[in-house]
């Protein structure tokens, strides 16, 4: 299995800043929220999503705690930091002009 | 805040490794069974569902393994890792480890004791404010018939004084190591080392009193004046501060405690110092240190240009040699470490040489390490690790065995240190210098530590790990073998060579204390007490004055119990004599600097001191002040003035240009004693019975000799006949003559000591390090010797072989070592004592040594080579 390339790596980290900007969330929850806001089209497998929420963690931009969780056990829930709100919206600056680029470029033709 | 999280973390993840793993488990599973419950909701079974979330997790290590990177510190996480298998592995071989510590530990042991002595005496800054802007200013003029060291003449200074642009102060001393005064009146009566110092001594070094005041300036009213050590004034005066302002009687003088310095203040061995300005005076030249405090934003250069000029411009009249002068400014530093730092450079260099044997016998150790772990290598790098991490890993575990040789080294440097300060003669110890281990001798241990574990660790690591796979797992590679073999026997033969100059430079040392020993002074050493009594200037005026005392004080000893001569002498032999030459009636020339020593004596002299009168007569009570004037001459002066054996009845003359009743008649000829020390070979020595003297200058100090079977009587005897006479005098200085030249054995015995004892560690070291390369060789050719003796080679044959590679590692080091110590053990000329540098049979000697030690490292291993069996040995691989 190889890992995630750099630009699916990237957008997987905005997509998890974007869905834990809402509220503290766990990590199973945070998949379910992307699965679900994508109109059921994101799929996010764990092999992706763990890597990448502790390296998140490492980065400072989201912090994580233990809490009691819906369903009464404890889960590690993950909050966005303040530098993580910071690197979220430069994130979308860049997906936004990254896409808008690639629509561009898609429509040209 | 970001920050601050991301050091806990991966503090966390380093050092908790186990529960940040365990939480990750943890946060795993919850994920795994809210899948299995949403698989449940979705209608599975419940097999089915977990069935489908494990499909659906993957590999659940794998994503564990993703995460841990995550967590950086990845280099960290690896050198711990590297650090506990290191431990691990070297545990595993405890023989290895020992030895290689213990190596490492004796060479950094005895590196960091002799950086420690170093690092106290060399590199110690000077306890002045700004010490490296204080010289000495030296014009020494041509032509002078010994080194005076860095002085200048005292009329050219007063001149200097004036010229002077380059330092903001000056001041002069009488002498560098200062001179003995007599404190009487303050308790016993004592003699102290006092300095005569010109009124800006403390200005030019920036120290100030603690007590009292500092000197005024030149050319102010403050004459008699003394500072006082902290040293002395807590000694004799009670370190009570009412001493300021009192009076005390040296040499009879009355002076007055001006101050008091604080005890940081320490200028070579000072008890005290003596204002003096150093009038002009017209009859004397006196040599006199100049010290000097440069100017700021003055160059030395700058200055030693300026004297040079100075020196220059010196009207030829006024030139006192009228050969011109030699000028220099001369750090004060060297003042006080210039003899040591000559004797210590060599002692550092020795022991840079035991380290440097240690280093080839650790890059040994793991050399032969490394082949003998060549197939746990191959299966590392088989399953995957890259060479570099193979290499870190090799290294970590050098660089862990030399921090732990660096610990063990500083330990032993300990008791190296004491072992050291009671080796080195105590005048190599500057006073007020502390020989303690501080940060820089600990940082200086460990940098050699981590030199060495880098250093001499990467050949073998490197070595250890070229190996291809494929080699390694099947055991082949028999070239690879030689390559191996060479770098081991290389190392060996440059520890060899190492060790051959270091034993060659101890056997010159210990050869020339040999026979310094041997030396006959020509004198009774035995049974013999003496004390040197000055006889204040204050006091005593008159020749008259001071014979009498000593006529006293010889006949008071005469009839003291239990002494069975008595004499006195103005100058003792192995002491400080007065050189000088002599008129010849006949007219002739004495040889061009051939100069005598002239001591007075009384007539019991030649008899107590066990000296022969070969012709002729000694002196007897009826020489004296009245009678005509008389002289002994030594057997050396005789035959080279006197071949024809003529001397005694010829007259000679101490004055430069003799009146008629100036002439002294030779009545004896004594034979030679060794009067300047024991290197003295020419004795050429005129005595002259001291009751004929007139120069109170002359003997104005007096050796008391006693002969007698106990010491104790012979001490107190003295004491209470000196007493007796004048209770002012010190009667301290008491010591036998035995003693005397035990010290002047003194130095030559412990550098032949330190010396030594490093060799022998060099040995040692060496020894071990052969030893180690033909077991190992033995060891990996054991197929090879099997072969041998299957063909029909004999157990005499093998141990010859073993014996053949001996004497070809010891034979190529024996080479460069006798090369290598050709070229260097002339540093060591000076010390030498009738040795040559290249003296062949201590050369011989050594080499012998090394060699038969070699064959006894070697022993072992031979044996181990007959004592193989074909059959098993073919079975080896």
């Amino acid at each position: 299995m190889s890992r995630p390339t750099d630009l699916v790596q990237g957008t997987l980290d905005l997509l998890i800043l974007k869905t834990v900007a809402l509220e503290p969330m766990h990590g199973w929850a945070i998949a379910q929220r992307i699965h679900q806001v994508s109109g059921e089209v994101l799929q996010v497998g764990q092999s992706a999503l763990y890597p990448a929420l502790h390296k998140l963690e490492q980065k400072g931009w989201i912090s994580a705690e233990w809490a009691a969780s819906e369903n009464n056990r404890r889960a590690k829930y993950y909050t966005l930091t303040k530098a993580g709100r910071k690197a979220l919206a430069e994130e979308v600056t860049l997906w936004e002009r990254l896409s808008d680029a690639i629509s561009l470029v898609v429509r040209a033709v | 805040m970001r920050w601050r999280q991301i050091v806990r973390l991966r503090l966390r993840s380093l050092f908790f490794g186990r529960a940040a793993d365990e939480e990750l488990d943890e946060e795993l599973r919850y994920h795994f069974d809210r899948e299995i419950a949403r698989y449940m909701a979705e209608g599975m079974s419940e097999t089915e569902a977990r069935y489908a979330a494990r499909r659906t997790m993957g590999g659940m290590e794998q994503r564990k393994e993703e995460c841990r990177d995550s967590r950086g510190l990845r280099w960290l996480e690896d050198l711990l890792q590297d650090v506990k298998y290191s431990v691990r592995t070297l545990a595993k071989t405890p023989g290895f480890t020992l030895v290689a510590v213990l190596v490492l530990a004796l060479a950094i042991g005895a590196n960091t004791a002799v950086f420690t002595v170093v690092n106290g005496i060399l590199l110690r800054p000077l306890p002045f404010q700004e010490a490296d802007r204080l010289f000495l200013i030296s014009q020494v003029p041509n032509g002078l018939w010994f080194d005076p060291g860095p002085i200048m003449v005292d009329r050219d200074y007063r001149e200097f004084r004036r010229y002077n642009q380059s330092f903001e102060s000056l001041a002069a001393l009488s002498s560098a190591a200062g001179r003995k005064m007599t404190l009487t009146r303050q308790g016993e009566p004592t003699v102290l080392t006092a300095s005569e110092v010109g009124p800006d001594f403390l200005r030019v070094l920036r120290g100030q009193p603690a007590l009292g005041r500092a000197f005024l300036g030149d050319g102010q009213q403050d004459s008699d004046v003394v500072l006082l050590s902290h040293r002395l004034w807590m000694s004799r005066f009670g370190g009570d501060s009412k001493a300021v302002g009192k009076a005390i009687l040296l040499d009879g003088a009355s002076y007055t405690i001006a101050g008091v310095m604080p005890a940081t203040f320490t200028f070579e061995n000072a008890d005290l110092w003596v204002r003096d300005e150093f009038r002009a005076d017209p009859h004397n030249v006196y040599f006199i240190p100049v010290l000097g405090r440069l100017k700021p934003g003055v160059s030395p250069q700058q200055a030693q240009a300026e004297l040079a000029t100075f020196a220059g411009h010196m009207p030829a009249d006024r030139d006192f040699s009228g050969k011109g002068s030699v000028t220099r400014i001369v750090p004060l530093k060297d003042l006080f470490v210039a003899g040591e730092r000559k004797l210590l450079l060599i002692f550092a260099g020795a022991v840079g040489f035991v380290f440097l044997i240690a280093c080839a016998n650790f890059a040994n150790l793991l050399l032969m390490r490394g082949a003998g772990r060549q197939p746990e290598i191959a299966v590392r790098a088989a399953l995957g690790a890259n060479r570099w991490r193979l290499v870190r890993q090799l290294m970590t575990e050098s660089s862990l065995l030399s921090v732990a040789g660096a610990t063990l080294g500083l330990l032993f440097s300990i008791p190296g240190i004491r072992a050291l300060v009671a080796l080195l003669p105590p005048e190599e110890i500057p006073p007020g210098v502390e020989l303690r281990a501080d940060m820089r001798v600990i940082l200086f241990a460990f940098g050699l530590a981590l030199v060495t574990g880098l250093a001499f660790g990467l050949a073998p690591a490197l070595q250890a790990t070229r190996r291809q796979l494929r080699e390694g797992v099947s055991e082949g590679g028999r070239s690879v073998l030689a390559r191996r073999e060479r770098l081991r026997s290389g190392l060996v033969t440059v520890e060899i060579a190492l060790a051959l100059m270091l034993l060659t430079g101890a056997g010159l040392l210990v050869k020339s204390f040999l026979q310094m020993r041997g030396v006959n002074p020509g004198f009774r050493t035995m049974n013999l007490m003496v004390a040197t009594v000055d006889l204040p200037k204050a006091r005593y005026q008159t020749a008259a004055q001071m014979r009498a005392v000593d006529q006293s004080v010889l006949a008071a000893l005469a009839s003291v119990p239990g002494v069975k001569s008595a004499a006195a002498v103005s100058f003792l032999p192995f002491g400080h004599g007065v050189m000088g030459d002599f008129q010849i009636e006949d007219g002739r020339h004495l040889p061009e600097d051939y100069r005598v020593d002239k001591p007075e004596i009384s007539s019991g002299y030649f008899g107590t001191m066990g000296i022969r009168i070969l012709k002729g007569r000694g002196f007897s009570e009826r020489d004296d002040s009245v009678s005509p004037g008389v002289v002994v001459i030594s057997e050396s002066v005789a035959r080279r003035l006197w071949p024809a054996g003529d001397a005694v009845g010829k007259r000679i003359s101490m004055e430069d240009h003799p009146n008629a009743g100036d002439w002294l008649t030779i009545v004896g000829i004594a034979s030679d004693v060794r009067q300047e020390g024991l290197s003295d070979r020419t004795g050429a020595v005129v005595y002259q019975p001291y009751r004929q003297i007139k120069m109170p200058g002359f003997i104005e100090r007096m050796s008391f000799i006693v002969q007698s079977e106990s010491q104790a009587t012979a001490a107190a005897g003295i004491r209470s006949a000196i007493r007796g006479i004048d209770k002012d005098l010190p009667t301290e200085s008491i010591t036998s003559m035995g003693s005397i030249v035990d010290d002047a054995l003194r130095g030559t015995r412990s550098q032949a000591r330190l010396l030594t004892t490093f060799s022998l560690v060099a040995l040692l070291l060496a020894a071990i390090g052969l030893y180690g390369v033909l077991a190992c060789s033995v060891a990996e050719r054991t197929h090879e010797i099997g072969i041998r003796m299957a063909v029909g080679a004999g157990r005499n044959d093998i141990v010859w072989m073993i014996v053949g590679q001996t004497l070809g590692l010891t034979g190529s080091g024996v080479f460069m070592g006798i090369l290598g110590a050709l070229a260097l053990t002339r540093v060591l000329a000076k010390l030498l004592f009738e040795v040559t540098p290249s003296d062949p049979v201590t050369f011989f000697a050594v080499t012998g040594m090394l060699i038969t030690v070699a064959l006894l490292a070697a022993f072992v291993p031979a044996r181990r080579a007959a004592g193989v069996y074909p059959l098993e040995a073919l079975r080896h691989d």
